[in-house]
């Protein structure tokens, strides 16, 4: 009964906001998304119903393909950089898991799909968000600022040191966000997991310690998954003589 | 006897310009040659767009010729590695760029690259830079200034070529001519073998050396 409700205030909700929004020209793409939003997480709510009784390895197999979907937005992002593809997956990934096995070794989560499935979407989503807007910042620092990585080249820097204060400009623009949201943590919002775990009956005390949990480590994540990321797509501006590439965007 | 330092042999470079959205293929240097001798001072001059950047980026190899090719003490420059080459030919660009921090570490940079014994003192001596000027910002510094520290820069590297990009372009005749003299004085004291590229005749008369310039992609005597 309470799912027929939710749903309905917001196929309700969805269909008044299109309509609104009819008067800017983005009814339909609102329409759209409403949708799609809706399909998907009802498609994701069967995976983890249908998660429960199987093996772990096909929770763990979910992670890894919205990983990949992941790792494929950023890599769009990035202007399909040359091997940007697996590099964004594999950062993504890694970044993602390394912070989601603490949870599960210290025993804050059992060992369930029903915890891991979603703890690690939140760990990868984010890490592509982060990822994204850091990618998106390196390259146009690397293009706006052509001539002060050329003056590094010409003294004979090596890429990677001739596109390091680019390369730091992207990180730190991309983590800004979180690092604003981890600020006015508890006052301006209540985090999901938090208000989650409030509507499902749990102690205040236990739903902000695992909250502060799970926001540190999706910010550790979005650091470290953008950080490889960066670092291993400096190639793809270079040439093999250490020539900033000409064509880029 | 002369040695040949720098030999560019056949030289052609095309650039890609975008027009309307599609690439349109221009020919900037073609059969381009040219034998500098260790120690010569070179002045190159040409209309602005015929190639003088394109050319002296050729040669520390910060873009890629199409063919022929250049020669550093008779070897080929592709048989560098890049960033060793360009330690040994320096570059000081039309517009100076100075890095973060300040003037003490912009000329510290090639020091701490490649280590060697120039002092920090000496560069800045040698490049007319002002004692009370290297804590300073470099960011803040006049275009003039900024230039000061860019050659002091690429001299810390120590080498054996420099490619001056109408060095003094964004300057006041003033102080065009005591870096002029600057760099002449370098020149000698330290039997750097120099690629002048400017577009006054009356600044190339100063300078003095071999005159050339560049027309339809080539080098050629110029004749005032
Ligand atoms: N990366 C590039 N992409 C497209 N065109 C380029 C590129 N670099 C140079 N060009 C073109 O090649 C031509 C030669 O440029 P270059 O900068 O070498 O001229 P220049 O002789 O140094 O001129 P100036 O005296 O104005 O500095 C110009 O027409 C320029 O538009
Ligand atoms: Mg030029």
């Amino acid at each position: 009964m309470l799912e027929v409700l939710a749903l309905a205030l917001t196929v309700f909700l969805v269909i008044l906001s299109a309509a609104y929004a009819r008067r800017f020209g983005i009814g339909k793409e609102i329409l759209l998304a409403g949708t799609r939003a809706l399909v998907q997480i009802l498609i994701l709510a069967s995976i983890i119903l249908i998660l429960f009784d199987k093996p772990l390895f096909w929770s763990l197999l979910v992670l890894a393909v919205m990983a990949a979907i992941a790792g494929h937005t950023t890599y769009s992002r990035s202007g399909k950089l040359e091997r940007g593809l697996p590099v964004a997956i594999v950062s993504i990934a890694a970044a993602s898991l390394v912070l989601l096995i603490p949870f599960f070794l210290m025993g804050i989560f059992p060992l369930e799909a029903r915890y891991i499935v979603p703890t690690g979407s939140i760990l990868i989503g984010n890490a592509m968000n982060v990822s994204s807007l850091a990618i998106d910042r390196y390259k146009g620092e690397i293009k706006n600022r052509r001539s002060e990585v050329e003056a590094y080249l010409a003294l004979g820097a090596k890429p990677e040191l001739a596109a390091a204060v680019c390369l730091k400009q992207g990180i730190l623009s991309a983590l800004i966000p979180s690092i604003d949201n981890m600020k006015n943590l508890g006052i301006v919002w209540i985090p999901g997991v938090m208000t989650g775990m409030l509507l499902g009956g749990a102690d205040p005390m236990e739903a902000a310690s695992i909250q502060i949990a799970i926001f540190t480590s999706i910010f550790v994540a979005g650091m470290i998954a953008s950080s490889l990321m960066l670092h291993y797509s400096t190639d793809s501006f270079f040439t093999k003589a250490a020539q900033l590439r000409e064509e880029m965007d | 006897m002369n040695r040949v330092h720098l030999e560019l042999k056949n030289v052609s470079k095309a650039v890609f310009r975008k027009v309307n959205n599609t690439s349109v293929r221009t020919q900037i240097l073609g059969g381009l040659d040219l034998n500098v001798d260790k120690g010569e001072l070179v002045t190159i001059m040409g209309a602005s767009g015929s190639g003088k950047t394109t050319l002296l980026r050729l040669i520390n190899r910060l873009s890629e010729i199409d063919s022929g090719s250049i020669l550093l003490n008779g070897n080929d420059i592709r048989s560098h590695v890049p960033m060793e080459l360009r330690r040994k030919i320096g570059m000081v660009f039309q517009v100076p760029v100075t890095f973060k921090g300040s003037v003490k570490d912009n000329l510290a940079f090639g020091i701490n690259l490649w280590g060697g014994n120039t002092g920090i003192e000496t560069l800045s001596r040698d490049a007319g830079i002002p004692e009370d000027l290297l804590d300073a910002d470099a960011g803040q510094l006049s275009i003039g200034e900024k230039q000061r520290v860019c050659i002091a820069r690429a001299l810390a590297n120590q080498p054996e070529i420099l490619l001056l990009d109408e060095p003094t372009s964004s300057l006041d005749a003033q102080s065009a001519e005591t870096i002029e003299k600057l760099l002449l004085d370098l020149q000698k004291e330290r039997d750097l073998t120099i690629l002048w590229v400017t577009h006054e005749k009356d600044q190339a008369e100063r300078i003095g050396g071999r005159r050339l310039i560049l027309k339809d992609g080539r080098l050629e005597e110029y004749h005032a």
